[in-house]
This record gives C-alpha cells, sequence and structure tokens, in this order.
C-alpha cells in the first residue's frame, strides 16, 4: 500500500508538470511554408458558416485554422483563395492545407493528402423552405438540382433515383441559385454544408433530413507534406478536447446527429 | 426478360453487412494463419484489419465509424478483462514482494520513457503518456509459467501480484494526461476532478461495486444469460462513471475487473462465458481496429522504425533493469529473476489502450502508433521465447495450493444441495478467487438425473453465488472423495452428515445438524491438514450471510 502511495505521488508528480506543458503531438513537428504563419487555402469566399466576413475570419473553417495556428505555435493565418477545381488538383498556391470544406476521395488522393476528417459529412438535403418529404418517395418526387463536380450527385442517382431528371450545373454556385430562383426543390450537399446554408438563409432554405452515407470533410495537403501527420493528431486533439464541437455549434447550428435520417433503399 | 431484369438488379454487395463479413473474416483467419507460423494470434488480427484498412485493400475506408466505434467496446472489454483474470490472492500472498517489484517496474521503465520524450523534444503529455505505455505490462506467458507448475514461485507470484501496481500506476497517468487534454477550464481544477474521480472509482470498486453485483446476481443469477448481462452493466457503469469526471472510460473497465474479480473466479463458467464473448468478438474487433491504423507507408521508415527500437530498449532494458534491482533485496535467483522479466517484458493490453487513447486525443501521432505495434509484436515473441527457457530451467515449485482455489460439493440428493451448503461453497471459495464445483452421485438402482432437473438444480443454487459445473456420476461417497483426491480439488464438502471415511491430503468439510443453537462441522484430511485449517474456514464464514448460515460457528478437526 505504502509502495502504491509512493508510486502514485511520484506519478502524479511527473503529471503535474504534464498538465501545464503544451498540447503538440508526439513524433512530428510542424514545418510551415512562412514563418511563423499559417496559410490557409480556400475555394469558396465567403461560405456561409465557414468562411465569413472580409476578409474571411469567422466561420467554421476560420475558427479551424486558427485553433490549429494556436496548436502549432504559429502567431498568424494567412488565408489564399483558389479555385475548387485547382485545389482537388494539389494546386494549393503555397498554401500548407487547405480548408474548403472537401471531402475525401480516391480520386482526388491522387494530388493531396486527407487528414483525419474533422466533421462526419453524410449526403444533407437542402430545400426550398416550402419543400416537404418525409421519405424516400417524397424524396424521389422532388425536382433536383446537381453539380458536375459533386460527389454526392452519384448517390442522389443511385440512392434516390428521382423521378424526373435533375438539373445539371457546373458547380455549386449554380447550383444554389438554381435552387434560390425555384427551378429545382432540392440539392444534396454535405450535411455540414447544407445546415451552413439554412442557417445563413433561413428565410428560403432548410435541411429536409440526410440520409447514410458520406465519409466527412477533412482538410487537404499537399501531396507527401511532412505536415501530415501534426495536422491530424491536432484534428482528433481539437476533436477530443471540444474545440469542434464548439465551433460546430456556434456556426453550423446543429449538430449532425440532430438532422433526421431519411432510409433509403441502400 | 424478367431473368434478365432481375441479373442486371443484382448489386456488388456493400454496407454494414458487408464491413461485418470481412470483419469476422479476419476474425476467423488471422489467428489461424498466424498460429500456423508460430506467431501469436492477436498480431494476425492486427496485421488483418490493416490489410481489409485503408491502408491496405480498403474494404473498411477511413471514415468507417463502425468498426472503430466496436473496437471501443472492445478496448473497454479488454481492460476489463485485464483487471478480472490478475489474481489479487497473490499480491494479498506476496504484498512486499509484489508491491516493492511493482513500484520499481513502473518506475524505471517509466523514467526512461521521460528521458525518451525529452531528448526527442516531445511535448510534457506525450511524454508522460509513453512513459506509462512503457511501464505497464500484460501477463500473456502467465499461462504457460503456470502449467508448468511454477504459479506457486514466490518470484513467479510476486511479478503477477505486481502487475496490478504498474498497470493501475500507468492508467492513472492516462487518466491525467488525457483529463488534462481533453477538459475544459483551469489545469487544477481538471486535475482535482480526476483526483476525485479516481478516489470514487477506487471506493466504488473496492466497497460498493462487489457488493451491488453479489447482491443482483443471487436476485437474477438463476440465468446465466442475465449472470451475464449484470457483469456487463456492471463494467459498463464504472466506464460511464469514470467519463464522468472526464477520466477515460478504460479505466472505470480496469477498476471494474479488480471489483468484480473475486466474484467472477477465473476458473468458474461465468469467466469461461466472458472469455468466450471476449475472444470470439469484442477484443479481436478491437485488435482490428488497430489494424486499420497500421500503414506500412509510415512503419517501414527510418523515423519510426527508431522509435520502436528506443521503445524496445526502454520497456524491456527497463523492466531488466527492475527485475535485477528488485530480485536481490528478496533473495531471488538469477533463474527466478529472468521468470520475473519474462512475465513483464510483454506489452499487450494497457499498452495498447494508453496508446490508442493517445492517438484519440492528439497526443500521439500515426508513427508513435506504428512503433508500438512493432514494440508490441517484439515484446511479445521475446516473452514467448525466453518462457520456454524458464519453463526447462526452473525447477516447479510445489506450493500449498489455496483453499478455496476449487472447492467441490458432493451431494446424493437429486434435488441438489441445500442452498447453505452452495453458500458456504461460495463463501470459502471466493477470498481465493477460487469457483466450486457441483457432483451429484447416485447408486446403480437410483434412475438417471433428467436434464430437465439437473437444469432446475443449476438455477437454483446459481442463485447463491455458485459459478461452476454441475455433473452426475454412478459412485458413492467414498468413490467420490476418494476420485476427486486425484483431480484438482482443493476443499471437498460432502453433503452428508454421517461421512467419515479419511480421504488423504485433501481436506474435507462435513456439516452436521447442530443440535444446539449453532451448527457444527467437521474437517476430515489427514495429517498434513490440522486445526489451522479449521480455523481458516470459520474465519471466511464468521460474520458473513448470518441470513443463509445463521449458526456455523463451531469446528473441530474430524481425525
Amino acid at each position: 500500500m505504502k509502495a502504491f502511495a509512493l508510486a502514485t505521488m511520484l506519478a502524479v508528480g511527473a503529471l503535474g508538470l504534464a498538465a501545464c506543458g503544451g498540447q503538440g503531438a508526439a513524433g512530428a513537428k510542424f514545418e510551415p511554408a512562412n514563418p511563423g504563419t499559417l496559410t490557409v487555402v480556400t475555394a469558396f469566399v465567403p461560405a456561409p458558416g465557414f468562411w465569413e466576413g472580409r476578409p474571411p475570419t469567422k466561420g467554421f473553417e476560420a475558427g479551424l485554422a486558427d485553433a490549429l495556428a494556436h496548436r502549432f505555435g504559429l502567431k498568424r493565418v494567412l488565408v489564399l483563395q483558389q479555385p475548387f477545381a485547382s485545389i482537388i488538383r494539389g494546386k494549393l498556391g503555397g498554401a500548407d492545407l487547405a480548408l474548403s470544406q472537401l471531402t475525401p476521395t480516391k480520386a482526388r488522393e491522387q494530388y493531396v493528402d486527407f487528414t483525419t476528417p474533422y466533421l462526419t459529412a453524410p449526403p444533407g438535403i437542402l430545400a426550398r423552405l416550402d419543400v416537404r418529404a418525409r421519405d424516400v418517395h417524397g424524396l424521389k418526387a422532388l425536382h433536383w438540382v446537381v453539380s458536375r463536380t459533386s460527389t454526392l450527385t452519384p448517390i442522389l442517382m443511385d440512392t434516390i433515383r428521382p423521378d424526373a431528371d435533375p438539373v445539371e450545373t457546373v458547380d455549386r454556385t449554380q447550383a444554389l441559385k438554381v435552387l434560390r430562383a425555384g427551378r429545382a426543390d432540392a440539392l444534396l450537399l454535405d450535411l455540414p454544408v447544407a445546415l451552413a446554408l439554412a442557417r445563413s438563409e433561413p428565410e428560403r432554405f432548410h435541411v429536409l433530413g440526410q440520409i447514410s452515407g458520406g465519409e466527412g470533410l477533412a482538410a487537404a495537403l499537399p501531396k507527401g507534406s511532412h505536415n501530415r501527420e501534426i495536422v491530424d493528431s491536432a484534428i482528433r486533439g481539437l476533436t477530443a478536447n471540444g474545440t469542434i464541437g464548439k465551433l460546430t455549434s456556434r456556426w453550423l447550428g446543429k449538430s449532425t446527429g440532430d438532422v433526421p435520417l431519411i432510409l433509403t433503399e441502400r | 426478360m424478367t431473368a434478365m431484369t432481375m441479373l442486371f438488379s443484382i448489386q456488388a454487395p456493400s454496407g454494414t453487412v458487408l464491413e461485418f463479413l470481412v470483419l469476422f473474416t479476419v476474425i476467423l483467419l488471422g489467428p489461424v494463419v498466424f498460429n500456423r507460423l508460430g506467431l501469436p494470434g492477436l498480431i494476425g488480427l492486427v496485421i488483418g484489419g490493416f490489410l481489409i484498412g485503408p491502408h491496405g485493400v480498403d474494404l473498411i475506408g477511413a471514415g468507417n465509424q463502425t468498426v472503430p466505434e466496436l473496437g471501443k467496446l472492445g478496448l473497454l472489454y479488454l481492460m476489463f478483462v485485464a483487471g478480472l483474470e490478475l489474481d489479487l490472492r497473490v499480491l494479498q500472498e506476496y504484498r512486499r514482494a509484489a508491491g516493492t517489484f511493482g513500484l520499481i517496474g513502473f518506475v524505471v521503465p517509466f523514467s526512461l520513457g521521460l528521458c525518451i520524450g525529452f531528448v526527442l523534444g516531445w511535448s510534457l503529455p506525450a511524454t508522460c503518456l509513453l512513459g506509462a505505455l512503457l511501464s505497464s505490462h500484460t501477463l500473456i506467458v502467465y499461462p504457460t509459467i503456470r502449467d508448468a507448475g511454477l504459479g506457486q514461485n514466490p518470484a513467479i507470484a510476486s511479478a503477477v501480484g505486481a502487475t496490478v501496481l504498474t498497470d493501475t500506476l500507468a492508467l492513472i497517468v492516462l487518466a491525467v494526461v488525457a483529463g488534462t487534454q481533453t477538459g475544459s477550464g483551469s489545469v487544477y481544477l481538471i486535475l482535482l476532478e480526476i483526483a476525485l474521480g479516481l478516489a470514487v472509482l477506487m471506493f466504488v470498486a473496492l466497497a460498493a461495486l462487489p457488493r451491488v453485483v453479489d447482491l443482483a446476481l443471487r436476485r437474477w443469477g438463476s440465468d446465466r444469460v442475465a449472470r451475464y448481462v449484470v457483469i456487463i452493466v456492471a463494467l459498463l457503469s464504472m466506464a460511464a462513471l469514470a467519463e464522468v469526471f472526464e477520466i477515460e472510460g478504460i479505466v472505470g473497465a480496469f477498476f471494474a475487473g479488480l471489483a468484480l474479480n473475486r466474484l467472477v473466479p477465473n476458473e468458474g463458467a461465468s469467466m469461461e462465458r466472458i472469455e468466450f464473448f471476449g475472444a470470439a468478438v469484442f477484443i479481436p474487433v478491437f485488435l482490428v481496429s488497430i489494424g486499420l491504423l497500421l500503414d506500412p507507408s509510415v512503419m517501414f521508415t527510418g523515423h519510426t522504425l527508431g522509435l520502436a527500437a528506443l521503445m524496445i530498449a526502454a520497456a524491456l532494458g527497463g523492466k531488466g533493469v527492475a527485475c535485477w534491482l528488485a530480485g536481490p533485496l528478496f533473495g531471488f535467483s538469477g533463474l527466478e529473476r529472468l521468470g520475473m522479466y519474462v512475465l513483464t517484458i510483454p506489452q499487450a493490453a494497457a499498452t495498447l489502450a494508453v496508446s490508442l487513447i493517445g492517438f484519440e486525443i492528439g497526443v500521439f501521432g500515426t508513427s508513435v502508433v506504428n512503433a508500438v505495434l512493432v514494440l508490441i509484436l517484439f515484446s511479445i515473441l521475446a516473452a514467448a521465447f525466453l518462457a520456454q527457457q524458464v519453463v526447462e530451467r526452473l525447477p516447479a515449485h510445489d506450493g500449498a495450493r489455496p483453499l478455496g482455489s476449487r472447492v467441490l460439493i458432493v451431494t446424493s440428493s437429486p434435488t441438489g444441495p441445500p442452498d447453505a451448503t452452495v453458500r458456504i461453497a461460495t463463501l470459502l471459495a471466493r477470498p481465493d478467487g477460487g469457483h466450486s464445483d457441483l457432483l451429484i452421485i447416485r447408486s446403480h438402482a437410483d434412475p438417471p438425473i433428467e436434464s430437465m432437473a439437473l437444469k432446475a438444480v443449476e438455477k437454483r443454487i446459481l442463485r447463491h453465488g455458485f459459478d461452476g459445473r454441475v455433473r452426475t456420476a454412478v459412485a458413492t461417497f467414498d468413490d467420490a472423495v476418494s476420485e476427486s483426491m486425484h483431480t484438482d480439488a482443493s476443499l471437498v464438502i460432502v453433503d452428508e452428515p454421517t461421512f467419515a471415511t479419511v480421504p488423504g491430503r485433501v481436506p474435507v468439510l462435513v456439516l452436521e445438524d447442530g443440535a444446539g443453537e449453532e451448527d457444527v462441522f467437521r474437517v476430515i484430511a489427514d495429517g498434513e491438514v490440522d486445526e489451522r485449517v479449521v480455523e481458516e474456514i470459520r474465519g471466511r464464514l464468521t460474520g458473513s450471510d448470518r441470513w443463509t448460515i445463521p449458526r456455523l460457528r463451531r469446528g473441530r478437526v474430524g481425525v
């Protein structure tokens, strides 16, 4: 018993020091592209809920960039903008990482390295405020708009199988225009993105529900970046200590778990 | 046309069912293949996890939640079983040697871990967690050592007892580091909360949980499924209680194992079920989920392999130093110290737990987890090799068997022994972490006992803490008692007041009806068993369960 007490005191002594220590991860060190600065690239500015304000310093991904910089002991965050198509082709414009509501896919992994997801992102149904559907039959009957570059378009065609051919657009911005104009009822988006859009335009949109599937939104780093391990650890750390949870409630309004699940055939 | 439509509607399997199929195929084949190669099955599960994972053929993708979530339950289960399997009787019997060795065995590798962390420039939380990871150990080779008759060797027993201490300390370190990394608010408040949480956990584990679970087993324990579920509820309650205080659930799970250690004897039927579900589902799923993290592009780099080499040197070297420091203090020979070393070098359960939690809270990166996997593989292989040397060279130790390690009740009643007899057997077995079995004997002339009747007996006696097997035999009391001498029974309780045959080395307890206020018991044995056994029995029965065995206070040696 004495031995146990002594060892506990020793351990607690060491841990007192540990508790006062930093939050860095073992096994890697962050090497910024620009000294003292975390350089982040994104495609959509402003992106409601994710990058807001001019300059874009507010929003979920802006907050995440700040938290990452703090964790790596960097004093500044520099935000660059690049077209989405360039980012997923690995052209990050010299940034350390991209935070641009990116879903990891095998095709994209040829050009960039993805971190562990910071948000779970099942497909979410963003619909005009007057549109209602409670099950997959209701979803089939809707008029859909899809983006050619979205990874969610095949999911719509496979799992919901709309009765009418969807309106096809070049990207998300155009798809939203179609929805706003009332030329379509609904758009399938990553759920956190749908939640943020519904929150920013509550008089126009609401989230009808989510369907199962999808992986998550992750940060992307240049292919072969030495920073991948430490960014990965930092995202897990920010998830574990509740930082990402707080950013979600602040900027996305609801947690993805609060959105009703609509069962589909697969 | 219809056939063609059907043909086109056939789709490749996908979703949760396919994931489970892949998962359980790995659980089936991983250990089989690796055992054939002479390697531990658990390595097969980890490698299998890698093969199906995002760095392998990607059948279980990086975003998959099912397997890691199931793996978390497996981790709780693993730590629970680790606590449950520890031999607390040994810790009590060899507390001085076990305590000293446990302390040195924790401090030396922990300090080496701190040194490595500081040299590599890790953060303090990561450094402390590395120390905790290296200081813990798992008694993987203990069955081999025990089966060779070395379990009662004081050096071996001390190493077994020391495991309780080292693993508890490692988990305390984990609790504090994880708590300070994930909690919000002032560091001192978090530390206070964790200290309070650990005190509450220890109180509940030592005082409340065993009593509550004992009551629950007596209330619902007649059904084996309910027994198992009571135990699982206890495990999850402790894990949830730990999380209330921002302590990792596995710490609560480990304490739950320690709390139920004596209620769930290692060789009893409940333990058999716990081990069955653990071995078939929960623990393999956890190991496969660890394999999902294995990344050859990270593992086979100079950085990771160098880190693994440092960890191996610190863990195996630290445990070696601890054995060579603690051994002479208690007069253990070089070979006995090797035995202690063999027992304390394997890194598995607590090491995996600490590294996975460290990974999840962002303190450890992928390279550390991959290095830990190399450490685990190396330590298990080294221990398995050295264990053979110890078994071959260290003479078997013929120590006295604990009185309650296996109690056999013999009765001729087809309806089983009275409740009080079953409860007495339980109370005698429990302090030694033992269990009781029941043998119902009958003569050739008696009809065989039907299985339904046997189940009814079993159902009744399970409510009195009985946790063993019920069997029948055509025999007399003399035959049955005599035969039990050749098996591994440590005490025989005969449900026949007139029984008087001298059996041999194993003591026989005969319960008699008392004429006055007190029931009495007789102990029959040969010269090696004396009044001390009577005192031991009286001590274990006195003050317990007054409502079940009201007047059993007086005993004497019959022969």
